[in-house]
């Protein structure tokens, strides 16, 4: 009976499109579309788990609340930034010039080898990197203080309990887990550039910064800068790698947008504020890409 | 002006030999075609001679300079490629002229006249503002070879430029190519697997098979006389026809020629043979003629320049085809009569010509 039916239900386009749809629109809707309503609408609430009440409209004032600064967010705001620049920068530097090294290196024996290790650190669980990272800072049986003091003869630095250097230690452990993905973007780029093009620019004789400039950028553009905006919107939101190395500390020097807002609604469960400080972040993420679009596309018209 | 020396050059990709010991010099000058089947090597015997493969065994000179382990950029070659480069953001002038530019030597007066004068060959001065996303696969194509030539190299190499361009700008690019190599007397090698192409534009023709040059000759005598089976094969279209022969004290016997013919060298072994003749040097007729051998008609078909090729089956199960430029009055099943011109037919031992038939004088 079925096999009666379903081919003549099948064959007809507009409803196999729209069946083969809804699975994923539905999913969309339920996981993704109503929680954002819900936050949006929560934004403009007083809303407390711990207290028993249902929620209180409260109009904009949770909004007025995080314009004077309250819980001290334009500071998070501010480091976070920092994070994302920094971090997104040296990410791509190193990521670029490693990128370059195996991509000239095709024929070298271990290369494979070095390429999966060098991929380890992406795949690796945050929380399982910063444990790990909070045992190797650790001052009195951390690996690299034993190095440190031993090795140097220097004296014992506390990576994460010191406020000045916790924020750069927690960095640097971002940039050793992400720099093989600005790499593998590289790769990525480099790949997608013809072969023919670069066999021609050698014999052409042209200088590496216009074969570079003219071959290599040309086709390769797109990729990096689709490596850079992934990355600038995941460091946007980096936790997990920070709450098991500092919860934010030592004072407020390691305290991220994502780590406050964590704090707030899952520790504090004041829902109504963290949903405004959500919609501001999400507003935030927004614009970003919308400049990386913008600059990508401009790109391409301007051709 | 430098011709190119190949000195016993072999070259292995790991078990697979791809050049097999081979020696050749390429004039100078003088447009030499690589021709071959796919997988013949013709592309890495080039890539060798430019530099982007290093030979396993031997060198290769260009005049007296020896080029073993120079990249690509120490060598002064140009080179046009099957893909068509052209880098992106340049305009079609400012492609053409990059490579000058990397010449300190030369003036700015001197650049620009270089670049007209190869806008001007390849007719392309009225397209010189333009980008890539402009012009057709052709035309990109010509910006290539512009690029190549302009910078006056001793050689230029081509490697099976037509290949992605369609059929109609095949044919303008190489009568662009045909123009370029006349006027500018540069030493070029063009790999093609196109016979065609091959016996338009080349001053010798370096036939290939298997890692080796099997011929190397200008275009007319390889056709002629292909020394061996297989470029009596290759060339043509459609190739040369083979046939079992038989040598007696009479001559050669041929399934195709009445009586037996003579040859015009002495030839050797057991007396098995392979005759070999091209289809336009068979004669066909719908009547018994002095000479010819009965076969039955297979099919008839129009070719180009309206010229028709017929299939026939003659004694032995053999197929000849032929080509003749006037229709006969026969439908695929009659019997119809074929006649071998004398001039046209070679004979060969063990793949290899050995002979060929004298004209008879009557």
């Amino acid at each position: 009976m079925s096999s009666r039916l379903m081919p003549g239900v099948l064959d007809n386009r507009r409803f196999l499109v729209f069946a083969l749809l809804v699975p994923v629109l539905a999913f969309f809707v339920v996981f993704n579309t109503i929680p954002t309503l819900w936050l949006l609408g929560l934004s403009f609430h007083k809303f407390s788990l711990i207290s028993g009440m249902p929620p209180e409209f409260f109009g904009l004032r949770n909004f007025e609340d995080i314009y004077y600064n309250k819980n001290g967010i334009w500071g998070d705001l501010g480091r976070t930034f920092l994070f994302v620049g920094v971090g997104v920068t040296v990410q791509t530097v190193l990521g670029v010039l490693l990128g370059f090294l195996f991509w000239g290196s095709k024929d070298m024996p271990g290369r494979r080898i070095a390429l999966t290790l060098l991929f380890t650190p992406m795949v690796l669980t945050p929380v399982a990197t910063g444990t790990f990272f909070r045992f190797i800072y650790d001052p009195t049986f951390g690996v690299l203080n034993a190095l440190l003091t031993g090795g140097l003869g220097m004296g014992v630095v506390d990576f994460l309990g010191n406020p000045k250097i916790a924020y750069w230690a927690v960095l640097a452990v971002d940039c050793w887990m992400w720099t093989p993905f600005m790499t593998l973007m590289t790769l990525a780029a480099l790949g997608s550039v013809p072969k023919a093009e670069l066999e021609a620019a050698e014999i052409d004789r042209l200088s590496w910064p216009k074969r570079i400039s003219l071959v290599i950028w040309h086709h390769g553009k797109f990729i990096l800068m689709l490596g850079i905006l992934l990355r600038t919107i995941d460091a946007f939101k980096t936790l997990d790698l920070i709450i098991p190395m500092t919860k934010g500390g030592p004072g407020q020097t390691t305290r991220l947008v994502a780590v406050e807002l964590n704090k707030q609604s899952f520790e504090s469960f004041n829902m109504g504020w963290s949903s405004a400080y959500s919609v501001l972040l999400l507003l935030i993420s927004i614009a970003m890409t919308s400049i990386f679009i913008y600059i990508l596309n401009r790109r391409r018209r301007a051709r | 002006m430098v011709k190119i020396v190949i000195d016993k050059v072999t070259k292995r990709f790991g078990p697979f030999t791809a050049i097999d010991a081979m020696d050749a010099v390429f004039d100078d000058g003088a447009v030499t075609c690589l021709l071959g089947p796919s997988g013949c090597g013709k592309t890495t015997l080039m890539r060798m001679i430019v530099g982007l493969e290093q030979p396993t065994v031997g060198r290769i000179f260009f005049g007296d300079r020896d080029m073993s382990g120079l990249p690509p950029r120490k060598r002064n070659v140009g080179m046009v490629f099957q893909y068509p480069v052209m880098y992106q953001t340049l305009s079609v002038e400012e492609n053409i002229a990059l490579p000058l530019t990397q010449d300190r030597s030369l003036s700015a007066q001197e650049r620009d006249k270089r670049i007209d004068e190869v806008l001007d060959i390849l007719d392309m001065r009225d397209k010189r503002k333009l980008f890539i996303g402009d012009l057709d696969a052709g035309s990109r194509q010509k910006v290539a070879v512009g690029r190549a030539v302009a910078r006056r190299s001793d050689i230029v190499l081509f490697d099976e430029p037509t290949t992605n361009v369609e059929v109609q700008a095949k044919l303008l690019l190489i009568r662009a190519f045909k123009l370029v190599t006349q006027r500018l007397k540069q030493t070029i090698v063009y790999v093609t697997h196109d016979q065609t192409e091959a016996m338009t534009l080349a001053d010798c023709v370096a036939l290939m098979r298997d890692g080796r040059i099997i011929q190397y000759d200008r275009p007319a005598d390889l056709y002629a006389t292909p020394a061996t089976e297989f470029a009596g094969w290759f060339l043509g279209n459609p190739g040369m026809n083979f046939m079992p022969a038989r040598k007696t004290a009479a001559g050669i016997e041929t399934p195709l020629t009445a009586a037996p013919v003579a040859a015009d060298a002495e030839v050797s072994g057991n007396g098995t043979l392979t005759a070999g003749i091209r289809p336009e040097h068979v004669r066909l007729g719908a009547t018994a003629a002095p000479g010819a051998v009965p076969g039955v008609l297979k099919d008839l078909s129009v070719t180009i320049a309206g010229r028709f090729i017929a299939n026939v089956r003659i004694e032995g199960d053999t197929i000849v085809k032929v080509k003749t430029d006037e229709a006969i009055a026969a439908r695929p099943g009659d019997t119809v009569y074929l006649a071998a011109d004398p001039a046209g037919l070679s004979f060969y031992s063990d793949g290899n010509r050995v002979a060929a038939a004298v004209r008879q004088s009557q």
